[in-house]
């Protein structure tokens, strides 16, 4: 029981923070309809970010959630803007050349980082980093738990802004039918430029949140890309409450795979669920929420 | 069409003025090629073992080389992945027309790029993948410097059976791969020959986040040894998250790789504390030149070594050792000459010779380290250590 109580709370937190990776990739394929295989990269990019705020001005990773958000809401846009939609407005080009620019982005992104901080493996040591609580018997990551709850706080007011907010409904409306909502009149470029802002400073700050309990270097954003494509697909493309339950979803799978089946199946746990959504749930979780 | 012409003849020519530019140059000196991953996940141990290559390279040269000749090395990255390093090595081969070649990290990007070497014989000195079955094949152009994996633990064992004593059970993990398996299983083997009872072997993905599902059936099993074979921050991540689990054990011990490189202790903090590792070598071996090498290390790119490092500046005095004696500038030459190898080195004594299964495999001892207030001592064979051992290691609530 204890076994079995530790890997579901393992796999919760775990997934919360896939959640967090994951919402800013499904908002992005929303609106621009594109696969941003830059994602794992711009959040390795927020981890640097982080990782020097730490080092070279002792700034606690928690409150470096607001320069590393902002800072990648930045590089986001740039990117958008001067990279991704001049691409959009060649005709001869097709749209899934974006995609194409994404994978050239991801790379240039990594060996920069290689240029600038070698190969090195950096990791960020807090007082908390290794520490834990105790409930009954089961133990928890006080940082990991931390993240967890940020991550859901996260969630909620991207699904508050979403839903309230003029810009959020703006986003919305051009995920649905971008050209409709050129004719209502919303500026769709200047929307997909703030969606890619928006989706790059999640992945930051999920990035930022992990560095306390993980490790950076320069090659480390491929496997977060493929779990981000594999919780967007699980929660239903461009679905905001989608990518909260395909993070917690792929969460507890690896964690009970590992815990049940071995732990050297890690990733194929993960992309047998992955594989059986596509067959028996095509359009993921979305389907059964509505949202 | 015209402009395209133009530019094609410009090319031609380039590339014709480029040829007898090079050529000449080259001629005098001997190509040797080194395969190493110097990108990916992999990098860390490439950087260390491509600076100490260098170094090597560059004081051989400085003392006159290979009779007159200088060696140009030619180093090819092959990214940690397997399908990758068989490419690089058909094109040190085929293209750059190396004699000989060095290097080899990772088993099993080792493993698929020995194979080319032999098929196209050419002489390949590997000095750090470390799989058995790499000199298992009867492959005649393919020596091995360093031990296979099977033999890390050679100097742990006598540890056991000298001082831990009363190491009952075992629990290995083990990183999912070449490497990893290899290990594990003749470890596990090992144990059942000392008496231990295997209580779980389990593999795990490289790279995961969390490996408290696996340490939670660990810390139920509640097993006397816990027995690590990882590369670097999976190493950091187990003991972190060991210590955060309060998961005991009298002794954590890895198996080489990961658990003697200085980013452990960085990333660990002071849970590194009284881990264990098996270990190739240490700077105070008692080897001619190998603290000597570890200073001009430390002095030239201001960044400790270890093991890595040793290896690969090991192997290439033994390549350039060879060449010296080779007849003719041949690979089938440089072949003869390097199983005739007998030689000190920084990294212990080089002879390659054929036991059990194996063939030109060199053999030598290891050692134990640990951690110990952030420094790593060597602690067994106790004629070389710097340090008297811990053992109980202490539980992670009374440190």
């Amino acid at each position: 029981m204890e076994v079995f109580l530790q890997t579901l709370v393992a796999g919760i937190l775990k997934g919360g923070l896939y959640g967090l990776i994951g919402i800013g990739m499904t908002m992005i394929m929303g609106v621009m309809g594109i696969i941003n295989l830059a994602h794992g990269q711009l959040m390795m990019v927020g981890m640097y970010v982080t990782f020097v705020c730490f080092h070279y001005m002792g700034i606690d990773p928690y409150i470096a959630l607001f320069i590393s958000m902002p800072a990648l809401f930045l590089l986001g846009m740039v990117l958008q803007k001067y990279l991704l939609n001049p691409l959009m407005e060649v005709e001869s080009i097709l749209p899934e050349n974006q995609v194409l620019m994404t994978v050239g982005i991801g790379m240039v992104l990594t060996e920069i980082a290689r240029f600038i901080f070698s190969s090195d493996y950096k990791s960020v040591q807090t007082s908390y980093s290794s520490s834990s609580f105790f409930v009954g018997d089961i133990s928890f990551s006080v940082a990991l738990t931390i993240a967890f709850f940020i991550a859901v706080a996260f969630t909620v007011f991207m699904f508050w802004f979403l839903i309230k907010t003029d810009l959020g409904r703006s986003i919305r409306a051009t995920a649905q039918d971008k050209d409709a909502a050129l004719l209502m009149g919303v500026n769709s470029k200047r929307i997909t430029i703030i969606t890619f802002g928006i989706g790059s400073a999640l992945v930051a700050a999920a990035g930022t949140l992990l560095m306390p309990i993980y490790y950076l270097f320069p090659d480390i954003g491929g496997p977060f890309t493929r779990k981000a494509f594999v919780i967007t697909i699980l929660g239903g493309l461009g679905s905001t409450v989608g990518a909260i339950f395909g993070g917690v979803t792929l969460g507890l799978a690896e964690a009970f795979g590992a815990t049940y089946i071995g732990m050297a199946f890690d990733d194929m746990i993960g992309l047998l669920i992955f594989i059986l959504v596509l067959l028996f749930l095509p359009g993921g979780f979305k389907r059964l929420t509505k949202i | 069409m015209k402009k395209v012409s133009k530019i094609l003849c410009v090319f031609a020519a380039l590339f014709f003025l480029f040829t007898i530019a090079a050529t000449p140059v080259i001629a005098e000196n001997i190509k040797v090629g080194v395969v190493l991953p110097l990108t990916g996940k992999l990098a860390k141990f490439g950087e260390i073992e491509n600076k100490s290559f260098l170094m090597a390279v560059k004081e051989i040269n400085a003392a006159g080389g290979i009779n007159g000749k200088k060696i140009d090395l030619i180093i090819e990255d092959t990214t940690g992945k397997p399908d990758v390093g068989r490419s690089a090595i058909e094109k040190l081969i085929s293209q750059d027309k190396v004699i000989v070649v060095g290097g080899g990290y990772s088993s099993s990007v080792t493993w698929a790029s020995v194979a080319v070497a032999q098929q196209h014989k050419i002489p390949f000195l590997v000095n750090t993948g470390s799989a058995d079955r790499i000199t298992e094949q009867g492959w005649n152009y393919i020596f091995r410097l360093n031990p296979p994996v099977s033999e890390y633990p050679k100097g742990f064992a006598s540890f056991l059976q000298n001082v831990a004593k009363d190491v009952k059970t075992v629990a290995i993990l083990h990183e999912n791969s070449l490497f990893g398996q290899s290990g594990s299983k003749k470890f596990a083997k090992q144990c059942k020959s000392l008496g231990i009872n295997v209580m779980m072997k389990e593999g795990y993905e490289a790279g995961a986040i969390d490996f408290k599902p696996l340490l939670v059936k660990v810390k139920a099993k509640n097993p006397d040894l816990v027995y690590m074979i990882s590369y670097i921050m999976d190493a950091a991540m187990l003991i972190r998250q060991s210590k955060e689990l309060d998961m005991n054990a009298k002794l954590f011990v890895g198996g080489a790789a990961g658990f003697t490189l200085p980013e452990f202790q960085k990333n660990v903090g002071a849970g590194s504390d009284y881990v264990f590792s098996a270990t190739l070598w240490v700077p105070s071996a008692p080897y001619p030149g190998a603290q000597a090498y570890y200073d001009k290390f430390v002095a030239k790119y201001k960044t400790p070594t270890e093991y890595h490092g040793a290896e690969a500046y090991a192997a290439m005095y033994v390549i350039a050792d060879a060449l010296k004696r080779a007849k003719s500038l041949t690979p089938e030459a440089v072949r003869e000459a390097l199983a005739k190898t007998d030689m000190m080195t920084a990294f212990g004594p080089v002879k390659f010779v054929s036991y059990g299964k194996k063939t030109q495999q060199n053999s030598l001892p290891t050692f134990l380290v640990q951690w110990q207030k952030a420094k790593l001592e060597t602690v067994w064979p106790e004629n070389v250590s710097t340090a008297k051992y811990v053992y109980p290691v202490p539980k992670w609530n009374e440190r």
